[in-house]
């Protein structure tokens, strides 16, 4: 419906919001495990905006028909990790993904795959953790400089190595992308891997041979196949395909080396 | 109170998203070029026991069925250098300097490139 | 989900399978399409003189040391290379409890394989 005036449809729109919308479908995954014995699908009629993201779409359900809704959700512009879901069976981050791709279509929204389901849309991200922790993903080194000795400098060069493994946000998209991630529970993953390699390749960083001993492991870093769909999935293009298939290289060598020296291998 | 959901895992998840189908089609060439491998050895142990022995097998492969069986063994062979050599700068990267060098670049140095050097020894070697 | 099947720690012997894999990869994706076009459409000819130079220019080029020595390691490396795909292929269908086993039939197809082109080059 046109109006002819720009002015009186801003206006409109703002007074009046439901006056000039189409609408679109969501058909959210629900499971509340204190009251269900299996997850059903809801549906829900929600204002189709061009500019809206699936995240807006959840957050108008949650204040406008059903607040008993879960998800999480923190920065709505792809930094924080938070929002990841499956839209349409494609591992998203909810608030990168806009109305208008899947319009006039319903839009269906699961939680992430190859995790458990708390409740709703919320995983249960613990063997996640459990996997990053295993890695030791921060810089390792024994000689700790005080602070009046100055910073550890780092040339570009330097950097360059690993900055685009260092652009990981947790947001777990590639293991729902990654099939050995839902059938190996020994697995580390895409995003731990891809920060273990982070880290190894850090010029500041001098533990290498202790992340290894756990990537070196029998599923640890070995269960990928180079299926290569977490790197297609991944929202900041870490690509951990690659991060893990150097970082097998790099642990075959340690393994060969253990072998020609044994005491001596690693820094 | 139930608890957690879990899934359940798919026997054929391999068919659930078009990037898993050519993950499956580029694993299942190292059967076809398992298959030819052990030809291979068949004609190698043919070419050992004498010029009788060989040249009846260079006539029993002068058919249509065997030539089929090489033209599959031959799709599934390209098959996997292209993909593994589409894969290696991936596994591989190429810094100059800070940058890294463009894909493109790094699969044709390390890949297509010295694949057609050898192909073309192994003709040369065959045809001169 | 988060029952451990590999309880045991320590490196894995899985680097050197996965070693083997890398190298039979390259080699079989330099080398094995032009031998399968040699073999499948070069070599096959039903006339016995055509047949007899086959042999000759074929049996004289094996005869080289240089050429022995890279077939063998395109064999033996294609062959290992050839046996990780099919076993992790196998495990990914569904066969991962069976891992042992599969490790078992496929690297040692792949040695049995080894050992046969050893052998079978020897012979030429």
């Amino acid at each position: 419906m046109s109006l002819g005036c720009h002015a009186c449809e801003s206006l409109l729109e703002l007074e009046f919001p439901m006056a000039l919308q189409n609408d679109i479908t969501l058909e959210l995954f629900r499971y509340h495990p204190e009251t269900d014995a299996e997850p059903r699908f809801q549906a829900y009629e929600v204002p189709y905006r061009a500019d809206w993201v699936v995240l807006d779409a959840i957050n108008w359900i949650k204040d406008h028909i059903d607040g008993t809704v879960s998800y999480r959700w923190s920065c709505r512009m792809g930094v924080c990790g938070s929002c990841g879901m499956m839209v349409n069976g494609e591992p998203r981050l909810a608030c990168s993904a806009f109305l208008r791709e899947y319009y006039p279509e319903t839009i269906r929204v699961e939680p992430l795959a190859n995790f458990s389901v708390e409740r709703d849309l919320v995983v249960d991200m613990d063997s996640f953790m459990q996997k990053l922790r295993s890695v030791s993903p921060y810089i390792i080194r024994d000689d700790v400089n005080d602070t009046d000795q100055g910073e550890y400098k780092q040339s570009p060069k330097q950097l360059a190595q690993y900055k685009q493994y260092s652009m990981c946000i947790n947001c777990m998209l590639c293991y729902s992308a990654c099939p050995v991630a839902g059938n190996e529970p020994d697995f580390l993953g895409p995003a731990a891997l891809a920060l273990a390699h982070r880290y190894n390749k850090d010029s500041r960083d001098r533990g290498s041979s202790h992340r290894m001993g756990k990537m070196m492991e029998h599923e640890a870093v070995w269960g990928c196949t180079f299926v290569g769909e977490c790197s297609k999935v991944c929202p900041k293009n870490v690509d951990p395909a690659g991060a893990i298939q150097q970082a097998k290289a790099a642990a075959a060598q340690e393994y060969f080396k253990g072998f020609v020296m044994p005491k001596g291998a690693g820094r | 109170m139930t608890g957690p959901y879990r899934p359940k895992p798919k026997w054929a998840w391999f068919v659930q998203r078009p990037g898993y189908i050519r993950f499956m089609i580029r694993e299942l060439t190292a059967v076809f070029i398992g298959a030819y491998l052990i030809f291979l050895l068949v004609l190698l142990s043919k070419l050992g026991r004498g010029e009788a022995s060989f040249t009846a097998l260079l006539a029993t492969l002068h058919n249509s069925f065997w030539e089929l069986l090489h033209v599959a063994a031959l799709i599934a062979a390209v098959w996997h250098t292209i993909t593994w050599f589409n894969a290696t700068p991936q596994a591989l990267p190429v810094f100059i300097g800070e940058n890294r060098a463009p894909n493109v670049l790094v699969a044709i140095g390390m890949g297509y490139g010295p694949w057609i050097m050898v192909s073309a020894v192994i003709l040369w070697g065959v045809l001169r | 989900m988060n029952q451990s099947n590999h309880p045991a720690r320590g490196p894995s012997s899985e680097a050197l399978w996965w070693a083997l894999f890398s190298v039979g990869g390259v080699m079989a994706a330099l080398f094995v399409p032009a031998i399968i076009f040699v073999t499948g459409f070069l070599l096959p000819t039903s006339d016995p003189d055509t047949a007899t130079g086959h042999y000759v220019r074929i049996h004289g080029v094996v005869s080289w040391w240089p050429v022995r020595i890279v077939l063998v390691g395109v064999l033996v490396f294609s062959f290992f290379h050839c046996a990780h795909r099919v076993r992790h292929t196998l495990m990914d269908l569904g066969l991962r409890d069976q891992e042992a086993a599969l490790k078992w039939l496929c690297y040692g197809a792949a040695l049995a394989g080894s050992v046969a082109t050893v052998v079978m080059i020897w012979r030429i």
